[in-house]
């Protein structure tokens, strides 16, 4: 029957599926948002960290209402080497203003307050259902098959994050992303009271932190650890890439173990229970992994399209997931208004993404995957400079040295070639 | 005669809640009472020291044992007893809600442990919550203060010398709209598992009947009983029921507990929680059971059980 | 044809659940909500007997406003209709409130001949509301129920009892309430449609005033702690060396000999 058609079926309820679905909805459309979890958000899990202005453009003032944790006032950046560590500090209390730079937030509460918004607007939302395939007609995509049942659509958005069954589905990329292209990230999320998380990362009332690190934790494998200050818990990680872990046969969960328990993260989550562990895949290679983005009646959009830029010191994914739905969404609208579902018209989906932050961005930082590639980033590097630092701070009774001296023997200690360093500065700066 | 009412269905659980019963009664200075289905068992329990009891008359053919429930309301609506504790047999459970609810008065079911508060006269009553994972502690506002009891959880009462008692008829079972058609007594070929020093646990895990042979055998060398999971004996009947352990299982002290292929869900680890030592294998390694072990083994049970047994005969020179 | 009345609950998911080692206090801020597991085999067992005989099935349970979502979860899963006795005030209700807020929603108001339960529900697991509910209905029941037949044009169903001492197969008489267990059928997973089709399904919103009482408690809370145990958490992998070390701690522990 002509009823069981809807004019959007959007695969995943992560926030590029909710922000594709909550502006569908909002402008009349009749919109299906299948997410395969009990809940949106049960599974899903991140660093910890939304930068705001992508959702700002889509929900103004999203603050006022949405589930956040934390204010981003202060960021800092640590290297670690064994027993030292250097830290970069930067706190600017104008990103805890409106409109506030970045938030801390949990993702269980937050994705289902997204998908909560997208229902408000009249999306059909269907939890815990498996979307198994797509619904081929006249070799245009129709609809969505899950277990028996066929649903069809004018048009399907894959959301599905960064294993998207559905962009396989659809032809639109070969197959999962091989393991050097994804990282592999684990988390903890350790309880402690608010009081402790503010005094122990200096904040003043609910302004919140973000830590990276760099060195040691990874065991010199490429990747970093990640530390976020919530309300009233700090969500505490590590992601290292995928295709380096299998080689040298770490398990993820015992590096973190690992990380938690090293003199640099112990005094910062002391006391603190662990209440919740998970584990998930992050696209790295930037837009070395972007499928094709659209084709007949289909969109690909978030992770599944590879939009996350991890430069060591920013990592981001929410954002690009959202702008991206959000692109998506005035894609479907223009091709509604023209009836018109074809790969042509729906490639106006990627003019708006180059138009937006998103494959400008991206294209900005194409070459950094493979910057950080560079093992040297991971363990010469920090080895040398908290060395350097270190040094400069010591005053042991020993000879006297300039800083230009104490640069080069650490330099030297660190095994690093000139040709490479001046390589690699060069590169960095270009690139990051 | 107000006091203390003790019900179960048999012999050893009423002489459990009777040792309990004769202890609160003796604090609030009041009688002990407990219903029989005997007279001969009316006997015992007086010489166990109880000062009443009430006799339920036979049932007739095809009334359930619950067919009591409006006498047993009709007596506690007459002489408005203080306390009535009941055994947490699944017939008892049933008639002590119904009763309950007759009575417009609170039961804690499940109650795990009870002591007097003597100031205000109350039961302080814990029972478990959330499948273990917490224990709730609650009072009862309203009278009779109504506790269901699981077996065991008393010493039996022992006979008193020279103890004296009343023995008094209750009227029969009004008919009831429940007919017994059939019963199927359990035949009890299963060992006692809460007896064993070492239980091997199955678990879901174990992929087909005929591989219980691996917990067996490892059973068999650590000179253990095999136990198992609640969905072992109840979805998949592999097992027999007194074999499960759990929150509605058997709860089981072995020195060593080792969960083959468990997933070590609250329920479960609320049976086992009291081993003195806890060996989990899973092949998940964010299984719940590697939070309730001392030694967690991460992997395959088909692999890792072999070479359990294997180094355990190494080590014992078997 | 008989109509069906399907008793759910709205449950913490106790596996969420997680506990303070040191105050004991039980941290729930990021527990999911579910179906009361055995709930699940309720609604089923109403769901198949109506797919079998006709007749109807109406879902219902009593919860604060919040527990909205479970009316979606609940119909999929095959209810025609629910009926969901919701207010603020029925928070933390004790068994003896929840039986009693059912009867008076049920009572008078809904046509019935058979109410199922589930055994016991997975937060309190105090296997009373079921009994408690038909004792104010003034109806029999069977407990315990593994196995139930509907026996048609003699208006009575034929339970099978799992009990401590056997298994007892009695007949009842409708009206009549069932509590089942979970071994008496295997709850459906909702497909896509189920769920699509849940949300077009009517609900019954009843408040505590549309029912005309107050329910006090009978058993107050007067604490509650985390069941907390001390274990020491090693991991092992299923290498020979590893499983080697776990032998010997086992026999320094003195735990095999
Ligand atoms: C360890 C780690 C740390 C990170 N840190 C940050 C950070 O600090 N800041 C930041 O901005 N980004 C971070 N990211 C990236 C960010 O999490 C992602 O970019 C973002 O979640 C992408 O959103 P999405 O909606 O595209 O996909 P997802 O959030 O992955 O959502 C996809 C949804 O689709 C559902 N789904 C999948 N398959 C199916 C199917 N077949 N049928 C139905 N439903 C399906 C899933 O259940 C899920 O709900 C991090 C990622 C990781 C792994
Ligand atoms: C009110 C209530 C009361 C309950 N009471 C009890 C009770 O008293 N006792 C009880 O046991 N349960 C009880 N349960 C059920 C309980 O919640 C769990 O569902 C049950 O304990 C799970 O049993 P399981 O671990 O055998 O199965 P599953 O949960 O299916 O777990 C199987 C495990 O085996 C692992 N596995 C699979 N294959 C392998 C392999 N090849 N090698 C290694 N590992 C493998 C899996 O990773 C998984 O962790 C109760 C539930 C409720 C709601
Ligand atoms: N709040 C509720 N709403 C509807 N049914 C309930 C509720 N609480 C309990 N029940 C039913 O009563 C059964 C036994 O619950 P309990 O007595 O809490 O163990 C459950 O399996 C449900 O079928």
């Amino acid at each position: 029957m002509e009823e069981e058609k809807f004019a959007a079926i959007i695969v995943g309820a992560g926030p590029a599926g909710s922000t594709a679905a909550y502006m569908l909805a909002k402008a009349g459309l009749e919109v299906l948002l299948v997410e395969k979890g009990a809940a949106p958000g049960v599974k899903n899990m991140f660093g910890g960290r939304m930068y705001s202005h992508a959702l700002n453009q889509v929900i103004p003032d999203f603050w006022e209402e949405a589930p956040l944790e934390r204010a981003v006032a202060r960021e800092l950046i640590t290297f670690l080497d064994g027993g030292r560590s250097l830290t970069l500090n930067c706190q600017d209390l104008s990103w805890t203003e409106p409109p506030y730079h970045s938030f801390t937030l949990l993702r269980a509460e937050f994705d289902a307050w997204l998908a909560g918004k997208a229902e408000e607007a009249g999306a059909m939302l269907a939890c815990g259902i498996r979307v198994d395939d797509l619904l081929i007609k006249d070799g245009k995509v129709a609809g969505i098959i899950a277990g028996e049942d066929e649903m069809a659509a004018d048009v399907v958005i894959a959301a599905d994050g960064v294993n998207s069954l559905i962009a396989q589905k659809a032809g639109l990329r070969k197959k999962a992303p091989a393991p050097h292209q994804v990282g592999t990230g684990a988390k903890q999320v350790i309880k402690l009271s608010p009081e402790a998380v503010s005094r122990r990362f200096g904040l003043s009332g609910n302004n919140g932190a973000a830590q990276l690190f760099v060195g040691d934790c990874t065991k010199g494998m490429q990747g970093g650890g990640f530390l976020y200050t919530n309300k009233d818990s700090i969500s505490l990680g590590l992601i290292v890439s995928a295709a380096e872990l299998q080689k040298n046969k770490h398990r993820i969960s015992d590096l973190l173990e690992e990380f938690k328990a090293s003199p640099h993260i112990a005094p910062l989550i002391e006391g603190g229970e662990v209440v919740e562990y998970s584990a998930h895949l992050v696209p790295e290679a930037g837009l070395g992994m972007m499928p094709q983005l659209y084709s007949d009646g289909i969109l690909v959009t978030g992770d599944a399209a590879g939009f996350v830029l991890n430069l060591g010191y920013v990592v981001r994914g929410m954002d690009f997931a959202i702008a991206s739905g959000a692109a998506a969404a005035r894609a479907v609208l223009s091709a509604r208004a023209a009836n018109d579902f074809s790969r042509q018209k729906l490639g106006l989906y990627q003019q708006f993404l180059k138009d937006s932050f998103v494959l400008r961005d991206l294209e900005a930082y194409r070459g950094a995957p493979h910057f950080l590639e560079i093992q040297r980033m991971f363990k010469a590097y920090p080895q040398f400079a908290t060395g350097l630092v270190s040094k400069i701070f010591t005053v042991d009774g020993g000879e006297p040295e300039h800083l230009l001296g104490k640069a080069l023997g650490q330099i030297k200690k660190s095994g690093i070639g000139w040709g490479q360093l001046a390589g690699d500065g060069w590169k960095g700066a270009r690139l990051l | 005669m107000a006091g203390v009412w003790i019900l179960a269905e048999s012999r050893e659980p009423t002489l459990e809640l009777l040792s309990a019963g004769i202890d609160i009664a003796a604090q609030l200075g009041v009688k002990v009472a407990a219903f029989a289905l005997s007279s001969q068992l009316a006997e015992e329990y007086i010489k166990c020291g109880c000062d009443e009891v009430m006799l339920l008359p036979p049932l007739a053919a095809g009334q359930p044992l619950e067919s009591y429930v409006p006498v047993i309301v009709e007596e506690a609506l007459l002489n408005g007893p203080d306390i009535i504790l009941i055994g947490a047999s699944q017939r008892g459970r049933e008639i002590a809600a119904r009763a309950a609810a007759a009575l417009n008065t609170g039961l804690c079911s499940g109650c795990t442990g009870l002591r007097l508060d003597q100031e205000k006269k109350q039961l302080v009553m814990e029972r478990m919550l959330f499948g273990g994972a917490a224990v709730q502690t609650v009072v009862c506002e309203t009278r009779p203060q109504m506790a269901t009891i699981p077996p065991r959880t008393f010493e039996q009462a022992q006979p008193a010398e020279g103890h004296q008692g009343e023995v008094r008829q209750l009227p029969a079972a009004p008919p009831s709209p429940v007919t017994v058609v059939e019963r199927t007594p359990k035949t009890s070929e299963a060992v006692d598992i809460t007896e064993a020093k070492t239980v091997v646990c199955v678990g879901r895990g174990v992929g087909k009947q005929e591989d219980i042979a691996l917990a067996r055998e490892l059973a068999g060398v650590l000179g253990g009983e095999v136990g198992c999971s609640r969905p072992v004996a109840e979805d998949l009947r592999w097992l027999p029921e007194e074999l499960y352990l759990g929150i509605s299982g058997k709860k089981v002290k072995p020195d060593l507990y080792i969960g083959v292929g468990v997933a070590g869900q609250i329920q479960h680890v609320s049976g086992i929680r009291d081993s003195k030592v806890i060996v989990g294998i899973n092949r998940d390694e964010n299984a719940p059971i590697f939070e309730a072990a001392d030694y967690g083994i991460v992997g395959d049970l088909y692999d890792i059980v072999p070479k359990l047994v294997k180094e355990i005969k190494a080590a014992l020179k078997i | 044809m008989p109509r069906i009345i399907a008793c759910f609950k709205w449950v913490m998911d106790e596996a969420d659940i997680k506990a303070d080692p040191k105050s004991r206090q039980l941290v729930l801020d990021r527990v999911g909500y579910k179906i009361s597991d055995y709930d699940r085999n309720a609604i089923e067992e109403a769901v198949q007997l109506q797919e079998k005989h006709g007749g109807s099935v109406v879902g219902i349970t009593v919860a604060t406003p919040g527990a909205k979502p479970c009316l979606k979860d609940a119909l999929s899963r095959g209810p025609e209709k629910a009926c969901f006795v919701n207010d603020p005030a029925f928070e933390n209700l004790d068994p003896s409130q929840t039986a009693a807020i059912l009867a008076a929603a049920i009572d008078g108001k809904i046509e019935y001949d058979l109410i199922i339960c589930g055994e016991g529900s997975s937060d309190l697991y105090a296997q009373q509301v079921g009994p408690a509910l038909a004792e104010k209905l003034g109806i029999p029941c069977a407990t315990y129920v593994n196995k139930l037949t509907y026996v048609e044009g003699e208006n009575k169903v034929i339970a099978q009892r799992k009990l401590d001492d056997g298994l007892e197969t009695v007949s009842v008489k409708l009206p009549a309430l069932i509590t089942v267990l979970p071994d008496l059928n295997t709850p459906r997973i909702p497909s896509l449609k189920q769920v699509l089709g849940a949300a077009k399904k009517p609900v019954d919103n009843v408040s505590l005033a549309n029912l005309q009482q107050t329910f006090e408690p009978c058993l107050k809370t007067t604490g509650i702690l985390a069941a907390t145990m001390e274990r020491r958490r090693l991991k092992f992998t299923a290498d020979p060396e590893d499983i080697r070390k776990v032998v010997d701690s086992l026999i320094k522990e003195g735990v095999i000999a």
